[in-house]
């Protein structure tokens, strides 16, 4: 299955936004940045649908995220 | 002897029992430490502390981001009250300040601030007047509490807020002893409140709130590990981490949750018209003893209720009534100011204050020992 991990910045922006998806019927669970960003450690979202979507939703909600990046995994 | 708490100004006690249990489930299953890992017991305290911290800002109509946890209402006014003000700059304060104000305030007058002092006047209307007269150009901030711990008196918040937008200055309030009592809100137009989780709010000790509207950045006043852009030496600008560097206080902020859960569920006006009930039997008490006399002066109060008997300092006579069974606060109730504009220096006042669980029969009780008192001296 496909699905976006998005960065975000701390555990209440995650919180936050993962509230805010689940509250609109979107998929969103939360976990750790395997890779550290240039800033530091963080949380990504990991989301089933279209990124650009979500991504608008967050902004409009005040959440800066930090990058995208699409990855596969089994089910 | 039996112990009766007439001192929830202080702090609330008992608790409610939904509370102690969720404290006692914290210790035991929460053990995380939220927003420091990705693995489940981190994310799963983050998550928890996450959702006291939505409802704390759904209940003073903030954003989650902007609903810092802190340790006490005096941790949270000094964030705010030396995140926005520094040296040559001017700011206002209220006469009736407690010291966790009035101290923050202080010390920033000794570093080059200029600190000019409001007084709260006999009417609001009269109150209002003389922070527009201290309101001039230049004025960085405006500092008021919502309601006096002293006297209880509830203060024009709203009014002058206004006149703080208008002129474009940072509003700071001090909701200690309003908030959990009297609807209060980024509604009414403040820049930051501030408050105790553990008075109105029926939290455990070690927990506060300072809330936002975002208008703002606070500068830091304690840095270090924040869970969020640890690759930077400068301190994360994403709130709340920027205000809450270290572990926060998971056990407490959960048991915060169920306080408020409690005053939601119990209703505010109930809790209130209940509490105030109270006051209105120790007052008509205190009538009729001689000597006795009431600081009440305004229009709108919480319930507090602050008291002398002539002859008698304040001081000794909590100490009569604490052999009696009854806890009272004596003296200066941390708030010098205040006590300065009520010209009750050196000795303060005996407060009583009431919370949800305290009844008829024990005020009754407690005006029949201040008769005794009276009667027997100290």
């Amino acid at each position: 299955m496909t699905y976006t991990l998005i960065g975000v910045y701390s555990v209440t922006y995650a919180m936050k936004s993962k509230n805010i998806l689940n509250n609109m019927g979107y998929y969103c669970e939360i976990e750790r940045q395997e890779k550290n960003s240039r800033t530091g450690c963080g949380y990504v979202l990991r989301v089933r649908d279209d990124p650009q979507l979500i991504t608008g939703i967050l902004e409009r909600s005040g959440i800066k995220t930090s990058g995208k990046q699409t990855v596969e995994r089994g089910r | 002897m039996r112990q009766v708490y007439f001192d929830n100004a202080a702090t609330t006690f008992p608790k409610p029992p939904s509370v102690a249990e969720a404290v006692k489930t914290a210790v035991e299953k929460a053990g995380g430490n939220p927003g420091r890992g990705g693995h489940s017991f981190s994310v799963n305290a983050g998550a928890k502390v996450y959702e006291v911290r939505a409802a704390a800002a759904k209940m003073f109509s903030a954003e989650p981001e902007n609903t810092v946890f802190t340790q006490n209402c005096t941790h949270a006014l000094n964030l705010a009250i030396k995140g926005i003000i520094r040296p040559g700059d001017r700011a206002v304060i209220s006469s009736m300040e407690h010291n966790s104000v009035a101290r923050p305030a202080y010390a920033l007058s000794k570093q080059g601030a200029r600190i000019s002092v409001a007084a709260i006047g006999r009417s609001d209307e009269e109150t209002v007047k003389n922070f527009r007269a201290e309101i001039t150009s230049g004025v960085k901030c405006v500092i008021c509490t919502a309601a006096s711990n002293v006297t209880g008196r509830v203060n024009p918040i709203r009014k002058i807020a206004e006149m703080c937008r208008s002129e474009g200055v940072c509003f700071i309030v001090d909701g200690a002893q309003a908030c959990g009592t009297v609807p209060i809100s980024l509604g009414d137009g403040m820049n930051f409140l501030c408050t105790a989780g553990h008075k109105g709010l029926y939290g455990p000790t070690g927990t506060g709130l300072l809330i936002s509207d975002g208008k703002y950045a606070l500068k830091t006043v304690i840095e270090g590990g924040t869970g969020a852009t640890s690759g930077e030496l400068e301190q994360t600008g994403f709130m709340p981490e920027r205000l809450e560097s270290g572990t926060v206080n998971t056990v407490g902020i959960l048991g915060l949750g169920q306080g408020i859960k409690y005053v939601e569920t119990m209703g505010m006006q109930r809790i209130r018209a209940h509490e105030e009930e109270l006051c209105d039997i120790l007052i008509d008490g205190l009538k009729t003893i001689d000597g006795a006399k009431v600081y009440r002066r305004g229009e709108r109060f919480v319930p507090i209720v602050s008291f002398n008997i002539e002859g008698i300092p304040a001081p000794a006579l909590s100490n009569a009534l604490s052999e009696q069974g009854f806890a009272l606060r004596g003296g200066l109730h941390c708030a010098f100011l205040a006590h300065k504009t009520l010209g009750t220096l050196p000795d303060g006042t005996v407060r009583f204050s009431p919370s949800a669980f305290s009844s008829e029969k024990d005020v009754y009780a407690l005006i029949n020992s201040l008769k005794k008192i009276c009667k027997t001296g100290v």
